[in-house]
């Protein structure tokens, strides 16, 4: 593999600027997905 | 199985194993055998990692769980998104910056031979006896549905994809990984709206949804912390996260699947993909299992999913009992429907007292279905002896009854897919081990490249009948099974402290951690032993042993200046 130096995008999707904000976004997602499976259990149970 | 759905399944799996063995044309180096040169894309690395963690199972026993318990075990992959951060963070960066093979040999730059030596070994065999029982648990349930000989599933789950994976090694594996995820997902998504196709005309998809939902089935989160309790969000996120991280940071069927990303940045975007991905779609399997569920409502459901295990008491002594079961099991089927309809005209009324009543009403039928099922299982436990849990075979038998010619192919081509999806991966993995850490370290250092990949050729075929035979074993042992997935979890938080030390405490050497890990399975093993709480647990327990106890040995009985230098 080639090496990944502080500064490199490589991998990056064109929206994220470093991969800091990726990390975010992941767990961003992870909490975002809880809080919507709560109202679908709310709104269906 | 009708004419037509031979052809899909035929065609499907030949399709597959084609286009595995058309890709291994250009492996010839010992890179391109066991990581694929080094060369596949972001996706290729999602799809792999995804592939390789959805066993048959996943596909046969998660809907099933659905239906009997409800979707809560979603939140057994809460942690996965977590460990994917980390495993961008650290795991990825060391691994690439040692150019390794497997990620055992990291263990030798960090501490010693022997501390590489001890966690490739209980790889090998942890990993040889679970992929016998990944070949052997579908191949059981596809004997009984299909009525074949189990040998014969068994070989062609466990054998058919030798015949890829011992031509074009890692390449072939991810290549048909992607095919693999394609046709599985179209599976499914196909499955679930002829589900909602199949339910009554005037009862639509969130009517559906609204019914398993007010009879406990969407169950997704819970709050509560409680150890014993299997799937919490806590658990979910705690103990998931250190089972997730193990399995995918130390685990060379995982492991492997990432390194063949072309560049660090490739293999990290795989990654973090899998865990944007992954729970949506546990999340969609589940939700297709809750409506089969809800379909089950309107329409009268077996007794006993198992229709193999259902024939077979009826040739015993017990045909009378069996009969006189089902009958009350249809009874209260019967019972129980104007008040399925009762509840679904209440909600298109938004009728909150009548939906109360309903419910109500609907979960004492619950109650005594659950009743007469146990009757039932009692019984064929008395007839047929072994195993009488159901679960495996209820999306399967929903299938082969009502889906038409042609999806029932394109299902069971589904679950066999699935299965060689995982089952390649770890033969790779085993072979990669074999040759890296055995063969290549310490038998023959200096073979050539060529040399290196015949070895590894052998070395898939090797593994092949090794976990052919246990799945062969496995089917005489029926309580080994439950054993042997239990020792999975007892390794995975142990061989993961191993991995945090090497990172994260630059000051403990190889003696402490060689002790401390033996030291902490030991209480692992305890803890198991006395039941002491729910399995997850026992991966951050482990964890956190081998970290302490490596520690506490590192200053009572410091190494002497003989240490690696740590990376």
């Amino acid at each position: 593999m080639k090496e990944n130096s502080p500064l490199n995008r490589d991998g990056l999707p064109p929206f994220v600027k470093t991969w800091k904000q990726m990390y975010i976004i992941l767990t961003g997602t992870l909490f975002l997905l809880i809080a919507l499976f709560y109202l679908f259990m709310n709104h269906f149970q | 199985m009708s004419s037509l759905d031979w052809i899909v399944l035929s065609l499907t799996l030949i399709f597959v194993v084609s286009y595995g063995i058309y890709r291994s044309r250009e492996t010839h180096t010992m890179d391109s055998f066991l990581l694929a040169g080094q060369s596949l894309p972001w996706y290729h690395v999602t799809l792999s990692l995804m592939a390789t963690q959805a066993s048959a199972i996943t596909f046969l026993s998660a809907p099933g769980q659905a239906y009997t318990d409800g979707m809560r075990f979603v939140q057994f992959y809460f942690g996965l998104p977590l460990a994917m951060v980390v495993l961008c963070v650290t795991f990825v960066p060391k691994f690439g910056q040692l150019k390794i093979f497997t990620a055992y040999e990291f263990l030798e730059s960090r501490f010693d031979l022997r501390t590489r030596g001890l966690t490739s070994f209980l790889f090998l065999l942890q990993r040889g006896l679970s992929t016998g029982l990944s070949i052997y648990a579908p191949s059981l349930i596809l004997s009984a549905i299909l009525g074949w000989d189990i040998t014969w599933t068994n070989i062609i789950s466990g054998g058919v994809v030798m015949l890829y994976t011992i031509a074009g090694g890692s390449r072939a594996v991810s290549h048909t990984h992607l095919q693999q995820m394609a046709i599985i997902t179209i599976g499914m998504v196909v499955a679930g709206i002829m589900v909602v196709k199949y339910l009554p005309n005037d009862v639509s998809f969130t009517d559906a949804l609204h019914v398993a939902g007010k009879m406990g089935k969407i169950n997704l989160i819970d709050f509560t912390f409680d150890l014993n309790s299997r799937y919490n969000v806590w658990s979910g996120l705690i103990g998931g996260f250190f089972l997730q991280l193990s399995y995918f940071g130390t685990d060379q069927s995982q492991v492997g699947r990432f390194l063949t990303g072309s560049s660090q940045g490739q293999s990290k975007l795989g990654l973090a993909m899998n865990g944007l991905l992954k729970i949506p779609m546990q999340f969609l399997i589940l939700l297709v299992g809750v409506l089969v569920f809800a379909f089950y409502q309107f329409t009268n459901p077996p007794l006993f999913f198992n229709k193999t295990a259902v024939d077979k008491v009826r040739k015993t002594q017990y045909a009378a009992q069996y009969e006189a079961l089902e009958k009350k099991h249809e009874l209260i089927q019967k019972d129980k429907h104007p008040h399925i309809m009762a509840l679904t005209e209440a909600l298109k009324k938004e009728d909150q007292t009548a939906i109360q009543q309903s419910r109500v009403v609907l979960a004492g039928f619950e109650t005594k279905v659950k009743e007469v099922r146990k009757e039932a299982e009692n019984l064929l436990s008395e007839a047929n002896g072994g195993d009488t849990n159901d679960v495996n075979y209820i999306f399967l038998r929903f299938v082969i009854d009502y889906l038409p010619a042609g999806m029932v192919g394109l299902l069971i081509a589904v679950i066999l897919l699935a299965s060689m999806g995982s089952v390649a991966a770890a033969y790779n993995s085993l072979a990669s081990c074999t040759i890296v850490d055995i063969y290549k370290r310490m038998i023959r250092k200096d073979d050539d490249s060529k040399d290196y990949v015949a070895a590894s050729r052998w070395a898939t075929f090797f593994w092949g009948i090794f976990c052919i035979a246990i799945a062969q074993y496995a089917s005489r042992l029926g309580s080994m099974i439950e054993a042997v997935n239990i020792l999975g979890s007892l390794f995975y938080g142990v061989i993961l402290g191993i991995f945090l030390v090497a990172f994260y405490f630059k000051n403990i050497g190889s003696r402490a951690v060689f002790y401390g890990s033996i030291l902490g399975e030991v209480f692992v093993i305890i803890s198991y032993l006395f039941n002491l709480t729910a399995f997850l647990w026992l991966n951050l327990i482990g964890c956190l042993l081998v970290i302490i106890f490596a520690w506490i040995i590192e200053y009572t009985w410091p190494q002497p200046a003989s240490r690696k230098p740590s990376l």
